[in-house]
């Protein structure tokens, strides 16, 4: 490009030390006097839940007729904006002596070896919670608008076993039941295919995951544990994350098409907190 | 109306703590995330597409041709639940400022959006500006 005037500036010193946020694994107490419930009696889980699209800390503001996602928290309205917190610290499963290699070799390799990276399903629970929730008495039906496309999984709650679908998958076999007000899914029958995290956590196809959903007011809490005892060394209990009801509902999934790989030029790991 | 390329290429650093909006693979394995170029120019096109959107961007160089940017952004669901669509980054056709991040490889007129300004007044911002 001719003619176009670049200015170099020094680079400033990163950033160090960034606070962290901590976060609490404690459940908030449950509060169920004024918790929706549908005609069975069970907490109303329906609706559309805005989980920040995996990003926690994520908090879009208005300004006027602008729109800010994030680098703005000295323009907001400091009354009127939540604030933007700092990315977790990272919250990873811990593997026994011998997958530990394994694990820093598939997240130095990640452009390589991450299947989200080629827009396959994502795997559960590295799906986080559901964008939507349609409830019935007999089943559940959890729906996603995930970046690798729009994925459903249907979680039976009548009493149902697993073996719904007797083929291995991304999103494995769920069944639920209700534990009071907290819908309880295990899931298992995955393909092995896919990572719990962002960063090389493989697991076996012998994972088995337990999702605990609740509601409070117009926020759902939601909490997964992985069991893989072949390769970790105990059960992974995620960071409990949280959605709100939201207006916004879901559309058709625009279409995941990759683009960026061939220009990624080192293993940098992924930089999400999910 | 100037459309004129501006690179200006600073301080690096602080995307790295204050960061873009987190992508589907990490952001400073593609894009220089030390160094941040401005641009004006006018949108063409928007790929409402995941795992990222794209902006095109029709930008006049200072010999009178038109080089075309790719400026890459959120998914679609990132978004949608932040109130955007693609005709609002469209916008009307109207002269853009836009602040973004250049791709690490050498790939010529490709980056990663930070914010996009119109002319209208408002704003777009996807990460911390310098």
């Amino acid at each position: 490009m001719s003619k176009i005037t670049v200015t170099i500036a020094r680079a400033a010193a990163v950033l160090a030390g960034a606070a962290c946020l901590a976060i609490s694994a404690t459940a908030i107490a449950q509060g169920t006097a004024d918790l929706p419930r549908t005609a069975d009696g069970r907490p109303d889980l329906n609706g559309t839940w805005d989980n920040g699209a995996g990003i926690d800390f994520l908090r879009p503001q208005a300004i006027g007729a602008s729109i800010c996602l994030r680098g703005c928290e000295e323009q907001a309205p400091p009354a009127s904006a939540a604030p933007a917190s700092p990315p977790p610290p990272p919250d990873r499963p811990i593997y026994r002596p011998e997958y530990v290699a394994m694990v820093k070799d598939l997240e130095e390799r990640q452009v390589e070896t991450d299947p989200v990276l080629r827009c396959f399903a994502p795997g559960v629970p590295r799906i986080g919670p559901p964008d939507k929730i349609v409830q019935q008495p007999h089943e559940v039906v959890f729906l996603y608008d995930d970046v690798s496309g729009s994925f459903f999984r249907i979680v039976p709650t009548d009493g149902r076993g697993h073996g719904a679908n007797p083929e291995p998958s991304y999103l494995g076999d769920a069944v639920g039941h209700w534990d009071g007000d907290t819908l309880v899914v295990e899931t298992i029958n995955f393909n092995g295919e896919t990572w719990l995290t962002d960063d090389g956590s493989f697991h076996t196809p012998d994972l088995r995951v337990v999702e605990r959903i609740r509601r409070e007011g117009d926020t759902l809490h939601w909490q997964a544990t992985a069991y893989d005892p072949a390769v970790l060394v105990e059960p992974w209990e995620l960071r409990p994350r949280t959605a709100f009801l939201t207006g916004v509902e879901l559309v058709e999934g625009a279409p995941c098409i990759e683009r960026d790989i061939d220009h990624i030029v080192d293993g940098s790991h992924h930089d999400n907190p999910r | 109306m100037n459309m004129k390329t501006r690179i200006t290429l600073v301080c690096a650093g602080c995307l790295a703590a204050a960061g873009p909006v987190a992508a589907h693979h990490s952001v400073a394995g593609q894009f220089d995330v030390r160094n941040q170029l401005t641009l004006n120019g006018v949108i063409t096109d928007v790929d409402w597409i995941n795992p990222h959107t794209y902006l095109y961007v029709d930008v006049e160089n200072d010999d009178g041709t038109v080089s075309t940017w790719q400026i890459e952004s959120a998914p679609t669901a990132m978004m949608r639940k932040a109130g955007l669509t693609s005709a609002m980054l469209m916008g009307d056709g109207s002269p853009v400022t836009i602040v973004a991040i250049p791709a690490r490889d050498g790939t010529e007129n490709l980056a990663w959006l930070l914010r996009i300004d119109y002319e209208a007044g408002h704003f777009y911002q996807f990460g911390a500006v310098d």
